[in-house]
C-alpha cells in the first residue's frame, strides 16, 4: 500500500506509506502480535515457534511440536476463521439494513442459529442435517422474522423496530434454547459451556471448516460490494442505479446467515464481533466496501485471535471461554456508540 | 385508548377484573400445590393444609410448595408493579425493568456478593440486588441526561447498559465455576427451585410495603397524567413523587430478582394487559397489573412443574418465551396505531 508521489519534474521525489497504507500496516502487526500471543501461551511451558517446525514431520513428531500443530495453530486458526466470518457477516447486515447497530446477535440471527443446533441435538430425525445447515436456516428463519418485525413486508425498515423486534426474535430463541437443555438433560452440560463460546476443544476439521466458509463468503460478499455501496445511498437510490434494494437484501441476508450459521455451529453464538468489527473498519477506513471488506477481515481476525489469547492469559480457576471475553470488549462498546449517536437523534 | 371510546363514568369494570383476578390467583396458587415430582391426593393436601388427622404430607405441601407459591405471587406481583410504574414515569410502552437493565444489574450485584463476600446470609441478598438495580437506573438515567433522549432511544441505552451487564455476569460465572456452579445458574433463568419460608420472610416485608407506597403513588400518578402544570395546581409535586415512584419501581424489581432471578418479561407484559383490561387509570392499573403479574408467575411455575416431572422448567423461561412473543405482537400493533 505505498503511494508513489511524483514531484513535477516527473521524477519521485519521497515514497511515504499512505495514512491507509499505515494503518493497514499497523493493524497487521496487531494480527500478527495477536497470533503470536495465542501460539505461545496454553497449558504446556514447552511449545514455542519452534515447534512450528514439526508441522509436517507426521508421526515423528515430538509432543511438543504434536501440541502446536494439533492443538494450538488449530484454535489459533479457527478463532481467526470465526472472527472473519462473524465480522463480514455483521458488515453485510449493517450495509443492507443500513442500520449500524445491526449485527448477527442483535437481529436474533445468533439465538436462531443456537436453536437450529440444540434441535440438531434433540431430535432424532433432524440428526442426519448438518449442523452447519440447521443453524444457517433457523438463523435464517429468525432474521426473516425480525425483519417482518421491522415493517419490511409493508416495504420500509424501522430501524428502531429492527433492533427491539431482533432482541425479541432473540429472546425466544434463546428461551427455547434453555428449555431444550432442561428437557434433555443429557446435552445440558455439553449445551452449556457451547453457549458461552467456548473454542478451546476446537480442532483442525473445525478450523478448515470455517475457513472453507470464509474464503468463498468473502468473494461473493466481494461481488455484492459495489451494490452495498449503493444501497448505503438509499433504496430508493439503489433502485435508480439499476440495482433491485431487495435482491440485495436477500442475498446479503442469506449470505450473512450461512457465515453466522457456520461459526455458530462450530463455536457456539459469539455475539458482538459482528457488531464491533465493522465500525472499527469503517472508523479505520472510510464508508466503501470494496475497502471495507478487507478491512473487517483483518479486524475481525484480530478482535477473536486477541479475546482467545486473553482468555488464555488472563489469570483465572479455568479458562474465560472467548465468547465472553468479546462480550465483556463488545458490550460496552455498544453502550458508548447508542450514546454518541444519540446525539444526533437517530439511530 | 382512544378518547371517543372512553365512556363517561368508570363503569365496574375495573373493579370486576380485580376480583376475577384475585380469585384466579388462589385456585393457581392451590393447583400449584399439586403439581411437582411427587403427585398428590387432594385429600392429603387440604389435610396438611388444615392440619387434620389423615394423610399428610406436610413436608412437601406447607415447607416446599406452598412458600414457593406465594413467592412467586409476591415476586410476579412486584415486577408487575415495577413494570407499570417505569412504564408510566417514561411515557415509554416498551419500557420494563429487564430492557431497562435493571434486573441485570440486581442480578450482577447479587453474584458478586454471592461469590466474593460468602459470610454475607443469605436473606441479606436483597440489600446488594437493591443497590446494583439502582445503579444500573442510575447509570441509564445519567446516559439519557446527557443529550436529550427521546424515550425509545432510552430503550436503547437500556438495553446496552443490561448487555454490558449481562456480559459481567457471564464472566462472573466463568470466573467462579465450581462445583456448586448449577446453583447460580438456575437461579439466573429465573427459577423458584428451592425457595421457602426464609426467603419468603427476607423480601416480603419491604415488598409488601413497597407495593403498598406504590399504589398510594397511583392515585398521584393519574394527576400527573393531566399535565404537569394541572397537577401542580391541584398540589402534586411532581419532581418529588416522580422521584419517588422510579425508586420504589427500582427497588421492587431488584428484591424480586434478588431471590426469584431474572424472570424475563414479566414486567413488559403485565401492565399492557391491565390497560387492556381496565384503561389507563392507575388506581386500578396498578393493582390490576399486579394481580396479573402474579397470578402469570404463578402459572408459569406451576406448569413448569407439570410439564414433565420430576423435571422442572425454570418459570423463567415459560414467561421469557410468552413475553417475548407478546413485546413482537406490540411492537408490531404499535406499527399498525402508527399507520391507522
Amino acid at each position: 500500500m505505498t503511494d508513489l508521489t511524483f514531484s513535477r519534474t516527473g521524477r519521485p521525489s519521497r515514497i511515504r506509506l499512505s495514512r491507509g497504507g499505515m494503518r493497514g500496516a499497523v493493524l497487521t502487526c496487531v494480527l500478527a502480535a495477536g497470533a503470536l500471543a495465542s501460539l505461545l501461551t496454553g497449558g504446556r511451558d514447552d511449545v514455542g515457534l519452534a515447534q512450528l517446525a514439526g508441522l509436517f514431520a507426521g508421526e515423528a513428531a515430538s509432543p511438543a511440536e504434536q501440541t502446536m500443530r494439533d492443538i494450538r495453530l488449530p484454535r489459533t486458526l479457527a478463532a481467526a476463521g470465526l472472527g472473519i466470518n462473524l465480522g463480514v457477516a455483521g458488515l453485510l447486515l449493517q450495509a443492507v439494513t443500513r442500520n449500524p447497530l445491526a449485527s448477527p446477535a442483535i437481529l436474533g440471527i445468533n439465538q436462531g442459529a443456537a436453536l437450529g443446533i440444540v434441535l440438531g441435538l434433540t431430535v432424532p430425525a433432524l440428526a442426519v442435517v448438518p449442523g452447519w445447515l440447521l443453524a444457517s436456516v433457523f438463523g435464517l428463519a429468525a432474521a426473516c422474522l425480525t425483519f417482518a418485525i421491522a415493517g419490511l413486508v409493508s416495504g420500509r425498515i424501522d430501524s428502531m423496530r429492527l433492533i427491539l423486534g431482533g432482541v425479541a426474535v432473540g429472546a425466544i430463541g434463546f428461551s427455547a434454547v434453555r428449555l431444550g437443555y432442561t428437557l434433555e438433560d443429557d446435552i445440558a452440560r455439553e449445551v452449556v459451556r457451547w453457549t458461552v463460546g467456548d473454542i478451546a476443544d476446537l480442532r483442525i476439521d473445525a478450523a478448515l471448516r470455517l475457513l472453507a466458509f470464509a474464503v468463498p463468503g468473502l468473494g461473493l460478499a466481494y461481488l455484492m460490494a459495489h451494490r452495498l455501496n449503493l444501497m448505503a445511498m438509499g433504496h430508493a437510490a439503489s433502485h435508480g442505479l439499476g440495482f433491485d434494494p431487495r435482491a440485495t437484501l436477500v442475498q446479503g441476508t442469506v449470505l450473512a446467515a450461512l457465515l453466522t450459521g457456520v461459526s455458530i455451529s462450530v463455536a457456539g453464538p459469539i455475539a458482538f464481533v459482528g457488531l464491533v468489527a465493522p465500525h472499527i473498519a469503517r472508523w479505520l477506513c472510510g464508508a466503501d466496501h470494496r475497502r471495507l471488506l478487507p478491512v473487517v477481515v483483518l479486524i475481525g481476525a484480530t478482535l477473536t485471535i486477541w479475546a482467545d489469547a486473553l482468555s488464555k492469559l488472563l489469570p483465572q480457576a479455568e479458562e474465560a471461554p472467548v465468547g465472553i471475553v468479546v462480550a465483556m470488549l463488545g458490550a460496552p462498546w455498544l453502550l458508548v456508540s447508542v450514546l454518541r449517536r444519540s446525539g444526533t437523534a437517530h439511530v | 385508548m382512544s378518547d371517543a371510546r372512553r365512556p363517561e363514568f368508570p363503569g365496574l369494570r375495573g373493579p370486576v377484573t380485580l376480583a376475577l383476578l384475585g380469585a384466579l390467583l388462589p385456585v393457581l396458587m392451590f393447583a400449584g400445590l399439586f403439581a411437582g415430582a411427587i403427585p398428590l391426593e387432594i385429600e392429603t393436601v387440604v389435610n396438611s393444609l388444615l392440619g387434620r388427622d389423615g394423610p399428610r404430607q406436610d413436608f412437601i405441601v406447607l415447607q416446599s410448595r406452598l412458600p414457593r407459591a406465594l413467592l412467586a405471587a409476591l415476586a410476579g406481583g412486584a415486577l408487575a408493579l415495577s413494570g407499570a410504574l417505569i412504564q408510566a414515569l417514561m411515557r415509554n410502552p416498551l419500557a420494563s425493568p429487564k430492557i431497562v437493565g435493571i434486573n441485570s444489574g440486581a442480578a450482577f450485584a447479587v453474584l458478586v456478593t454471592a461469590f466474593y463476600i460468602p459470610a454475607l446470609p443469605h436473606s441479606l441478598l436483597p440489600v446488594p440486588a437493591a443497590l446494583g438495580g439502582l445503579m444500573a437506573g442510575a447509570l441509564v438515567w445519567w446516559c439519557a441526561q446527557r443529550g436529550d433522549i427521546d424515550p425509545r432511544q432510552l430503550t436503547l441505552v437500556g438495553l446496552a447498559v443490561g448487555l454490558t451487564l449481562d456480559a459481567g455476569v457471564d464472566a462472573l460465572l466463568v470466573a467462579n465455576t465450581g462445583p456448586e456452579s448449577s446453583a447460580p445458574l438456575i437461579w439466573l433463568t429465573g427459577s423458584l427451585w428451592g425457595r421457602g419460608w426464609t426467603h419468603l420472610a427476607s423480601v416480603a416485608p419491604v415488598l409488601l410495603t413497597l407495593a403498598a407506597a406504590a399504589l398510594i403513588l397511583a392515585f398521584r400518578l393519574d394527576l400527573q397524567a393531566l399535565g404537569p402544570r394541572r397537577a401542580a395546581g391541584l398540589g402534586v409535586r411532581i419532581g418529588l413523587e416522580r422521584t419517588l415512584a422510579l425508586l420504589a419501581a427500582v427497588i421492587l424489581a431488584s428484591v424480586a430478582v434478588s431471590v426469584v432471578g431474572v424472570l424475563g418479561f414479566v414486567g413488559l407484559m403485565a401492565p399492557h394487559v391491565a390497560t387492556r383490561l381496565v384503561g389507563g387509570r392507575h388506581r386500578i392499573m396498578l393493582p390490576t397489573a399486579a394481580l396479573f403479574g402474579a397470578v402469570l408467575t404463578v402459572g408459569a411455575d406451576t406448569l413448569g412443574r407439570a410439564i414433565r416431572p420430576p423435571l422442572e422448567i425454570s418459570a423463567g423461561i415459560l414467561t421469557a418465551l410468552m413475553g417475548a412473543a407478546f413485546f413482537i405482537w406490540l411492537l408490531i400493533a404499535e406499527d399498525r396505531r402508527i399507520l391507522a
